[in-house]
């Protein structure tokens, strides 16, 4: 359940740093003409992210640049560099609830 | 960004000078699935949503034969390039409708310390906009004749 939650919230970041790149795309020679399907795709996307979810991303957004952030193998925050407790860690590999920084507060993100 | 520091980004392992795929879909799995084999991704799905979408915003097919699909992605920790060759041509959806031989697949992390993103992305359009380089990288076999072709742009 979570898992899915998690996956949701990483493609909608993926997306909203897609949408902050569009100009510097666009620069460097890149078509992107079709800017409203992907704001589109975003607000599709937003409305499958739980509420409380979505709130948290949001007001994490608004402090820092990315609000989900992954976790090293060395088990620190890439946000802030904080190293996070085992215990967190492998709950955090399950993806079976959202665990955020002790540290920084940011969403994070297992890669193993 | 030089030339030099260009090639730490590409990897033997991600150098596929021989590639099935024949639609743009199949050749974005192909190179994902490259990417999660070797262990530099973890999560397949979201990397290919986020290859999709990117073009959704319009293609990557930047014209005389060559693409160059890319993205950040909460799922990466490295930035990474893989090199992708089709004999026969993918239909892509490029600028100039031709079909797609030379395919660079550029995978950003989120944030990266030293903001190599954009001037990696740069420096690829660069090298990729002389016919000189296009010719010799069609005709380039192995990695080291490859990495040859990129340091010397
Ligand atoms: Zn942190």
């Amino acid at each position: 359940m979570e898992k899915k939650q998690i996956n949701l919230l990483v493609a909608l970041q993926d997306l909203d740093m897609m949408i902050e790149e569009i100009s510097e795309m666009k620069r460097l020679g890149f078509n992107t003409e079709r800017e409203d399907e992907l704001l589109k795709a975003r607000h599709d996307l937003s409305a499958k992210i739980k509420k409380p979810l979505l709130f948290s991303y949001e007001k994490l957004k608004k402090r820092y640049k990315r609000a989900i952030v992954p976790v090293k193998e060395d088990n620190t925050c890439l946000g802030c560099f904080i190293k996070l407790p085992t215990s967190l860690s492998s709950i955090g590999r399950t993806d079976s609830e959202v665990i955020y920084c002790e540290g920084c507060g940011r969403i994070l993100y297992w890669l193993t | 960004m030089n030339n030099e520091e260009l090639t730490n980004y590409f990897d033997e392992q991600l150098f596929l000078p021989d590639l099935m795929a024949t639609s743009k879909d199949e050749l974005f799995v192909e190179l994902v699935d490259q990417f999660v084999k070797v262990k530099y991704l973890k999560n397949r799905d979201i990397v290919l949503e986020m290859l999709r979408q990117r073009e959704n915003l319009g293609s990557t097919g930047i014209g005389k034969n060559v693409a160059i699909p890319h993205g950040r992605t909460t799922s990466a920790q490295d930035i990474m390039i893989a090199f992708g060759k089709s004999r026969q041509g993918i239909e892509y959806d490029a600028i100039d409708n031709k079909p797609v031989h030379l395919i660079f697949m550029i995978i950003a992390p989120p944030q990266d310390q030293s903001n190599m993103y954009l001037p990696i992305l740069g420096k690829m359009v660069e090298i990729l906009n002389k016919a000189k380089n296009r010719n010799k990288l069609l005709e380039a076999e192995t990695y080291s004749e490859f990495i040859e072709i990129i340091s010397r742009g």
